[in-house]
């Protein structure tokens, strides 16, 4: 009985966690029906996990390209393998604002996505875990480096052809 | 915000003249050097004031007048110019000039021009009046924010073992300018480090700004019982602890208060960045103004000086206003 009572409150505290952290994550099924989002989709999208749960994702954000990302999903799915999506790729799947709304210089978030499949106990993959890392600072700091760059060797070639 | 262009083709003239212009007139300064460079600014809305020499390359004084007038711009220009004969005088009057100032110009001269023509006056009050906040609103998110800092100040007491003497939280609508003074004045004094944290709930989000006074850092060390020489990595380390402590339970207080959750961001540190005065400026900015809640903590016994400013965007304030309708309706 006490293990039990154990077991449940692991289990709240581990949910709690999934809640605060702050990475994005999202479980989709086959149809990419959302199942359920964590804290940080509720902050930045502003719709809690009762108004998300069983629509589409694409119903919900029609700015997603439903055969590109569906493309993605598949070997997911089929291979149980992982899927990874990079801001350098497409700078975001969600368009949520910048997280320093004030100070920073981007107005949305960058994002890299891990897809990784959920085995369930017969083995079968039904539901994939999406998770959506903000990458606005790397990508902030990249831009910033290479317009430095280009800069630097158009001074320089300025300096040789004189 | 008023805008000022000086437009001359001159580096030193244009520097001369921005000099010139009266000091506690908060404005932005645009700069122009030639007539063409103008009349991209001004229909970009940016020289509600135009300081305007007459000649120049390209696009002299006289033909921008005219095309001023012709696209009719609400800009109001004063030229200043070294041609200092009548004809001149009478040509820009014509065109709709409002004043004519002699090179070199001097501060005296220009500030009694734009007082003449009630540039000063006039602008000091639009500005009142549109950077106001109702005073209910501000009296229900100062009380809202001194609950808040109630319980942060509680948290630091127990954690410190200190008093804390809790300040008088400030709430202002602030505009971009403000803070980006704001922002350079923690770069050019040196002796305070700041910490800058994103937060974010459904339909309210913003940003948490921790300042701590360099020289509380032996104190803050003392408080939490740190042992050996506070150097820079030390420093760091009890300004994130000083920030996390007082930001979290700020924000975890208001967020009570409103029913709501915020994600946090990851803290970024301001004061050892070198962009910090280019961070606004680089931002293709897309808000104009912004609530800032501003709390300075003081510790009893401590030379402790630490400032934490909450800045919200304005297009949070419509949810802000909404979760808070119970408090507001008492008002009526």
């Amino acid at each position: 009985m006490s293990q039990s009572l154990e077991e449940l409150q692991e289990f709240h505290w581990m949910m709690d966690m999934l809640q605060s952290v702050d990475v994005g994550i999202v479980v989709l099924d086959r149809n990419c029906n959302i199942q359920i989002w964590n804290g940080f989709m509720e902050s930045h999208s502003g719709l809690l996990p009762s108004d998300v749960r069983d629509k589409s994702l694409f119903e919900l954000f029609p700015h997603i390209d439903q055969n590109w990302f569906k493309q993605k999903t598949k070997p997911v799915f089929e291979l149980k393998s992982r899927a990874f999506l990079t801001w350098e790729q497409r700078p975001y799947l969600f368009k949520f604002a910048n997280y320093r709304p004030i100070t920073g210089s981007e107005s949305f978030m960058y994002q890299n996505i891990t897809l990784s499949p959920l085995v369930s106990a017969t083995g079968k993959v039904d539901f994939i875990s999406m998770m959506i890392y903000d990458m606005t600072d790397v990508a902030v700091g990249k831009k910033q480096l290479e317009s430095l760059q280009v800069l630097m060797s158009e001074a320089q070639e300025r300096s040789q052809r004189s | 915000m008023y805008s000022v262009l000086v437009c001359d083709d001159s580096l030193v003239a244009r520097k001369q003249v921005a000099k010139c212009l009266p000091q506690d007139w908060e404005v932005s300064v645009h700069f122009a050097k030639n007539g063409e460079e103008a009349m991209g600014l001004l229909n970009q809305g940016k020289g509600d004031l135009l300081l305007l020499d007459l000649n120049m390359p390209i696009m002299d004084g006289y033909q921008t007048l005219e095309a001023i007038k012709q696209a009719n711009l609400s800009t109001k220009t004063v030229v200043i110019s070294g041609d200092i004969q009548p004809e001149a005088h009478q040509r820009v009057t014509s065109l709709g000039a409002i004043d004519f100032i002699r090179k070199p110009v001097d501060p005296q001269t220009l500030h009694s021009v734009l007082t003449k023509h009630n540039v000063l006056a006039s602008e000091k009050e639009e500005e009142v009046e549109e950077a106001s906040l109702h005073p209910d609103v501000r009296d229900c998110y100062q009380e809202i924010t001194n609950i808040a800092m109630g319980q942060a100040g509680d948290h630091l007491a127990r954690i410190m073992n200190v008093f804390v003497r809790l300040p008088i939280p400030n709430v202002n609508l602030i505009e971009v300018s403000e803070l980006h003074m704001m922002l350079s004045d923690i770069e050019s004094h040196e002796q305070v480090s700041a910490v800058c944290q994103g937060f974010i709930g459904p339909g309210i989000s913003g940003e948490a700004l921790c300042i701590l006074s360099d020289s509380s850092f032996d104190d803050v060390a003392k408080i939490l019982d740190v042992k050996g020489a506070v150097d820079d990595q030390l420093q760091l380390e009890l300004l994130m602890d000083a920030a996390s402590i007082l930001i979290g339970t700020c924000l975890t207080g208001l967020a009570n208060q409103m029913d709501v959750n915020f994600s946090q961001g990851h803290p970024i540190v301001l004061g050892q960045h070198r962009a910090i005065t280019e961070i606004i400026s680089m931002n293709k900015i897309k808000w104009k103004r912004t609530l800032a809640i501003e709390l300075s903590y003081g510790l009893e016994g401590y030379n402790v000086q630490c400032d934490l400013i909450l800045l919200f965007t304005e297009d949070s304030m419509e949810m802000m206003n909404k979760k808070l309708s119970h408090l507001l309706e008492d008002f009526e």
